[in-house]
């Protein structure tokens, strides 16, 4: 069974949504860790080092990920994180945005699967099938 | 028949019986059973061992190294569970940062280690056991992952192995880890020479003042108008501890209890005197608080019932200093928050309520920035102990 860590990023509450991905990955047969609300991006690396967890899927609703997400790459070089997928989606920008802008940035940042306003089913069937493919 | 209370601290013995509390000075030159029974060798003759209860706070503490795989788990979780059983913290260590960090030069009471929930393995390797070649410690105890337990027991014989402290969901479980420290600290207190004699005076167990004072936590509100969130300072001869309502602290850490505790071991004003001049020496506010105070740093020097006074009026600031957001060596207090101080221990013999209000408007108005302070509520009998151990002799 592959392990999740995942949470809201940053001062964002946006609980309803938190719970709803609990709830499918769950239902994916994955075993979650859900951080909840209101998450630094420290706590989430290090929930992954605690866990051993496969994947890291950070959401964000209120698009102030990008403030909370620039140290990824400096947080994923304190431990050997290399195998670990990392992923981010929600509503990744304040105002308007193209996903030919956002995504390209995020990756920058070291995530390896970026959804903006992406639905949650369609999101969670791309990470399945990367991770089939990496395997 | 009554029962018998008597709290041993540095400089005081207090003995409350129904007819009320009394206080004696405590004479060095004797061991603590000697000076007891000299002092109060008749009150104790009316009394049998089974109705005898004693608490005993003299020369407490102990420092910890606590080594950790994570800063927001494994290092959070271990460092509050031991602030909590009344541990004095000395160092923290971060495992991927082992090799270089150096070890400490005094001899640690206990070495927690801690990393990883259960089911994932390989956590620590032969790093730890080179590191820990080069600590003194007497008790090391190990509170990670399972599948590594007999891996480190095989190299560290001394090992001591108990539950995880964190769980399958990343929650914090404190109960094993916190009996074990607890028990510790309590013998610590009742191994010392002095305090295994005071079990001819009584048949219970003997336990330490501050894990009494916390247990009086939940009944204050029956003999002092307290409102929460509220702390318990506790200044004593040789120790300073303080309680708080856990309402006053955002960590993120569900616990069974309501209300936690510190021990400083060294902020004492009689038998660590010196150190709590070396701590407010090095305090960047001490300078202004004396000149507040209308006196010069001399006093510290000085030993005459102001400096005392003085010295007491600088533990009650300090205290509040090392809680506050200017210092992130303990826990953060969210002191706006407070609504009620009640002072207790030798303190309260000494100052005089302006005495103490006064270093609290300094705190509030410097450190916090706040016009309004607390209520501040005086424990003149030293009273609050004696709740919390009829409650324990009510549980026994």
């Amino acid at each position: 069974m592959k392990k999740v860590v995942t949470g809201v990023v940053g001062n964002d509450i946006h609980v309803v949504a938190n719970r709803l991905i609990d709830i499918s990955l769950q239902a994916r047969g994955f075993e979650v860790f859900n951080l909840g609300v209101n998450t630094s991006l420290e706590e989430f690396i290090d929930a992954v080092v605690e866990t051993d967890a496969d994947i890291l899927l950070i959401s964000s609703l209120n698009g102030e990920a990008e403030g909370w997400c620039r140290d990824l790459q400096f947080l994923r070089s304190e431990y050997s994180l290399r195998d670990v997928v990392f992923v981010i989606g929600g509503n990744l920008a304040v105002g308007e945005a193209k996903q030919s802008d956002i995504i390209p940035k995020y990756q920058s940042y070291g995530f390896d699967l970026v959804f903006h306003q992406v639905d949650l089913n369609t999101g969670l069937d791309t990470l399945e099938a990367y991770m089939k493919e990496r395997a | 028949m009554s029962k018998l209370l008597i709290d041993v601290g540095s400089t005081y013995f207090k003995v409350c019986q129904q007819s009320g509390i009394s206080q004696y000075f405590r004479d060095f030159k004797k061991d603590i059973y000697d000076d007891l029974i000299t002092k109060c060798g008749d009150i104790f003759a009316q009394y049998k061992k089974e109705d005898v209860f004693i608490c005993s706070s003299a020369n407490g503490g102990l420092s910890t190294l606590i080594i950790g795989l994570t800063n927001s788990f494994s290092l959070k979780f271990a460092k509050n569970i031991a602030f909590n059983s009344g541990i004095n913290i000395i160092d923290t260590i971060l495992y991927s940062k082992i090799e270089e960090t150096k070890a400490p030069l005094e001899l640690v009471d206990v070495v927690i280690v801690v990393g990883g929930i259960d089911g994932i393995g390989n956590v620590f390797d032969e790093k730890l056991f080179k590191y820990l070649q080069n600590v003194q410690y007497s008790n090391i105890v190990y509170v990670g992952t399972k599948q590594d337990a007999n891996y480190l027991k095989e190299h560290l014989p001394a090992l001591k192995i108990l539950g995880n402290i964190i769980t399958g969901k990343l929650h914090v479980n404190e109960v094993e880890l916190k009996e074990y420290l607890t028990n510790l600290y309590q013998a610590d207190i009742v191994g010392k020479e002095d305090i295994k004699h005071l079990y001819e005076l009584t048949s219970n167990q003997i336990y330490s003042t501050p894990y009494i004072v916390n247990r009086s936590l939940p009944f204050i509100d029956a003999n002092f108008e307290v409102v929460n969130p509220f702390i318990v300072v506790d200044i004593g001869g040789a120790t300073t501890d303080i309680h708080y309502s856990r309402d006053l602290v955002r960590d993120n850490i569900l616990t069974e209890s309501e209300y936690d505790r510190l021990v400083f071991k060294k902020l004492g004003v009689y038998k660590s005197r010196e150190t709590l001049v070396f701590a407010a020496k090095n305090n960047e506010f001490v300078y202004e608080l004396l000149a507040y105070l209308n006196v010069t740093e001399n006093i510290l020097e000085e030993e005459s019932e102001k400096a005392l006074r003085i010295l007491m009026q600088l533990s009650i600031f300090l205290v509040l200093y090392k809680v506050s957001r200017l210092s992130s060596m303990y826990v953060t207090l969210h002191l706006e928050l407070l609504k009620t101080v009640v002072l207790t221990g030798g303190i309260t013999k000494v100052l005089s309520y302006e005495e103490v209000e006064s270093i609290i408007v300094f705190f509030y108005k410097k450190v916090m920035n706040l016009h309004a302070i607390p209520t501040i509520v005086m424990d003149y009998n030293y009273a609050i102990w004696t709740l919390g151990m009829s409650n324990t002799e009510t549980r026994s």
